[in-house]
């Protein structure tokens, strides 16, 4: 059945002809047959594919607003749970407290508060949502991922590739720069970014399903509450500051790969044709540079989505709903309240094992060393 | 002339060669002797590797000229630097190999025009010195005027395009070119890196044009592809061998070249494949009138194909003229030892006899000041421990050679002793490591 489901989709991706020149048939053909043998593959795919559908359709799918406060309901428990807390309260006889020796008597009693279905995965110390606040970080970490990995491959790209084909003198200026960028630890480095940054690049962005009003009438329809952000908060520094840190490993590998298909005949024969450096550089280093480029870009979604989390947890982002500006909110609940801490935790954890299988299955389809066929 | 519409030259293949005929009618006084019938003439060509062992002189003063219609083959051992020559003819060589000293002069009467009052070091009558000329414009010769092709046809197309797309490109390339052939903007105008960009990600679109496709279709069909419309579609690994190196061909010729370099283009092809690709390279320079430089260790293959001849040995042309004067009459020992060196089938000999030792180690440091031949040299004299110039032999200024025998006669009274060359063992045990600037 699934893989019914995935040859449909293999049939109607745009491998065949948007991509021709940049992946093969037979790269085509060998990530098929890598997904044939990896069911993890498989798992990894329909995670990442749930997660986006989610974060996409945020407005249409939370149970709940992200920020709507209850207090009343705080610290509910997810379903399945019950807390039991023990609580301090008066003795009360006839309806009026009993005093003795001039103060009040109390007693412990242990209160139970029960999970309800309004809020499947319960909720944080000021009574919101943790699903809903889920799936709205949700769109947040994975903006960051997919931006933030772009932009750090264009970057490091094009970095890596003009050095690995010109070798020399300009080898060495971009990449000792290049070094001198992994010599920091990446969140100390995130974090002096984002001080020269600030929050300048800050963006809210309006929400087609809001703005369209398609969101508020199916909701209505349905009975959920109505009244969703009208925008998402677009976290420009943060993707600029993941992707300045994480542009060497692109370098890195693009350079790698430079290196080796300037010296293939095809090169010099378009050379000896008259091509330009740059024509030869889009059109015969990259597309064949593009495998390990591609599966060091899935890896990198997952490590600054992570990365992304880490900042927010620390409190260097402005994003007010993020997995991990959710985890900080939850530590100081952590021992009445492990919830609210833990399940952002769970969906961090989820999300980038999913990537990381996607990754693997695309290294090892194309990795020529496995299979002996060549991932070009 | 015809060169924007390809149906049409196809009509009268040697168009644009019939103009260039007519152009060589009329008198022209030349700066030297050089042949009239010149199309490149390469002088003392010097290309050295700067590497970590130290400098390495892979090509050593070379000198030859290819006149139009003709195939000039270039012989020699691994190492002696063969392929260097072609690269530094065509401006390919790359760090930390550079051309250091020489000139290429290409006879091309409207670029000579175009830079007589601007750089008259630069021309000559109607060839200009491609050495002396602007990067881009060099760039811009490429294709129209000289191609290569390459030793290994499966690694010499990419392996992410079609064969037709990359055919369709050269010749979209070189359509360009000759439409524009002095602007670089001009030439890319609507077909830069952006165009490339949307094309490749925007699905159902094509980066070349039909035009181009149909003509790669044509050359294809040209170079004795069967089905080219469906091969056109076909990825280098759908192809064999001699098939790829038959595309490869017909890429080269996408830009109608003036001069061709084939380095070694049937090396990697059984025996077979091998004389159907000299047979087809043979026809389509006769068609078309084109230069040929034919690289190769293959004396057989030099016998078969070529007018004239350049023997080359650690860096120097030895010995070069026709193909009957250096085949039948070898002045050079190394020649003579190459040709002593291969069996005869209507002669044959007891036992072959091989050339003693090895291509020396063509390191600066270790090159030696004499005759680069003479410790292997059945004929060292006491003249040979000086460096011999190129000299006509016997008074014929189209067949030379660089050997005090050109125009001496071996003296056995002079003649050094057989062990003369290992009192230093630096000099003869020295491994040949020439060959990693050559390939």
């Amino acid at each position: 059945m699934i893989s019914e489901l995935f040859g449909w989709l293999f049939a109607r991706l745009p491998f065949g002809d948007g991509l021709r020149g940049l992946v093969s048939p037979r790269t085509v053909r060998s990530l098929k047959r890598g997904l044939n043998r990896n069911a993890l593959a498989k798992v990894g795919i329909v995670v990442v594919v749930i997660v986006l559908l989610v974060a996409v359709f945020a407005p249409l799918v939370a149970p709940d607003k992200p920020g709507t406060q209850n207090l009343e309901e705080a610290r509910l428990p997810p379903l399945g749970f019950t807390k039991a807390t023990v609580q301090e309260v008066p003795v009360q006889e006839n309806g009026s407290v009993v005093f003795e020796d001039g103060e009040i008597l109390t007693e412990n009693r242990t209160v139970y508060e029960n999970a309800t279905i309004a809020h499947p995965l319960g909720t944080d110390g000021n009574g919101r949502d943790i699903l809903s606040r889920l799936i709205y970080g949700a769109r947040v970490s994975l903006l960051v991922g997919f931006l933030g990995t772009a932009l750090a491959m264009f970057v490091g790209v094009s970095v890596g590739l003009v050095a690995g084909y010109y070798r020399g003198k300009v080898d060495d200026v971009l990449m000792r720069s290049a070094d001198v960028m992994l010599a920091f630890p990446s969140i100390v480095l995130a974090i002096a970014l984002i001080g020269v940054l600030g929050d300048s690049l800050e963006q809210s962005i309006p929400d087609p399903f809001v703005q369209s009003g398609l969101s508020e009438a199916v909701r209505s329809a349905i009975g959920l509450p109505t009244g969703m952000p009208e925008t998402t908060t677009l976290p420009g520094t943060i993707i600029v500051v993941v992707a300045l840190v994480n542009w060497v490993w692109f370098a890195r590998v693009a350079r790698g790969e430079a290196l080796s298909l300037r010296e293939q005949s095809y090169v010099k024969a378009a050379r000896a044709l008259g091509a330009s450096d740059a024509k030869i550089l889009a059109r015969h280093v990259l597309p064949n540079a593009i495998t390990p480029i591609l599966v060091l870009g899935t890896i990198q979604i997952a490590a600054i989505i992570l990365l992304e989390s880490a900042l927010s947890f620390l409190g260097f982002s402005s994003a007010n709903v993020s997995w991990g500006f959710d985890i900080a909110l939850g530590r100081q609940y952590q021992s009445t309240a492990w919830w609210i801490a833990a399940m952002p935790g769970l969906a961090i954890v989820i999300t980038v094992v999913g990537l990381n299988l996607v990754g693997d299955w695309l290294r090892d389809a194309l990795d020529p060393g496995i299979e002996g066929e060549g991932g070009v | 002339m015809s060169r924007e519409s390809p149906g049409e030259r196809d009509v009268t293949p040697n168009a644009g060669r019939d103009s260039t005929r007519e152009r060589d009618a009329s008198p022209r006084a030349h700066r030297d002797t050089g042949h009239e019938r010149d199309r490149l003439r390469v002088e003392n060509l010097t290309t050295r590797f700067f590497t970590e062992e130290g400098q390495v002189n892979a090509v050593e003063s070379v000198s030859f000229d290819v006149r139009e219609d003709e195939i000039l083959g270039i012989v020699g051992e691994s190492g002696s630097g063969k392929s260097v020559t072609a690269l530094s003819a065509i401006d390919l060589i790359e760090s930390p190999g550079r051309v250091t000293d020489g000139e290429v002069w290409l006879r091309e009467p409207d670029l000579a025009e175009e830079f007589r009052e601007r750089t008259p070091d630069a021309v000559d009558g109607d060839f200009v010195d491609l050495r002396r000329l602007p990067k881009g414009v060099r760039r811009s010769l490429r294709g129209p005027k000289f191609s290569m092709i390459f030793q290994d046809p499966m690694s010499s197309f990419n392996p992410s395009l079609t064969v037709g797309e990359q055919i369709a490109e050269a010749v979209e390339v070189q359509r360009r070119a000759s439409a524009n052939p002095r602007s670089t903007r001009s030439r890319t105008q609507g077909y830069g890196l952006g165009k490339l960009i949307v094309d490749t990600l925007v699905p159902g679109r094509e980066y070349t044009s039909d035009a181009s496709r149909e003509r790669a279709i044509e050359l294809l069909e040209q170079v004795g592809i069967p089905d080219p419309v469906e091969r056109a579609d076909e990825y280098p690994h759908q192809f064999s061998g001699g098939m790829l190196q038959r595309a490869m061909v017909a890429q080269a010729l996408a830009g109608e070249p003036d001069v061709l370099f084939a380095d070694e283009p049937t090396t990697a092809l059984d025996v077979t494949i091998q004389a159907q690709i000299l047979d087809l390279l043979r026809d389509i320079q006769r068609d078309r009138g084109m230069s040929v430089v034919l690289i190769t260790h293959d004396l057989g293959v030099i016998a078969r194909m070529c007018d004239r001849v350049g023997v080359m040995y650690a860096g120097e042309v030895v010995e070069r003229g026709s193909l009957a004067d250096v085949f039948e009459q070898p002045t050079h020992p190394y020649t003579q030892g190459l040709l002593g060196s291969i069996p005869d089938v209507e002669d044959p000999a007891p036992r072959l006899q091989p050339i003693e030792g090895n291509v020396p180690n063509l390191v600066d440091s270790e090159m030696p000041d004499r005759c680069y031949f003479a410790d292997r040299c059945p004929k060292a004299m006491e003249a040979c421990l000086e460096r011999p110039a190129e000299r006509p032999v016997d008074g014929d200024p189209d067949h030379t050679a660089r050997c005090v025998l050109a125009d001496g006669e071996y003296d056995p009274a002079t003649a050094l002793p057989d062990d003369y060359f290992e009192e230093d063992p630096e000099a003869t045990d020295a491994p040949a490591e020439g060959g990693a600037a050559d390939d």
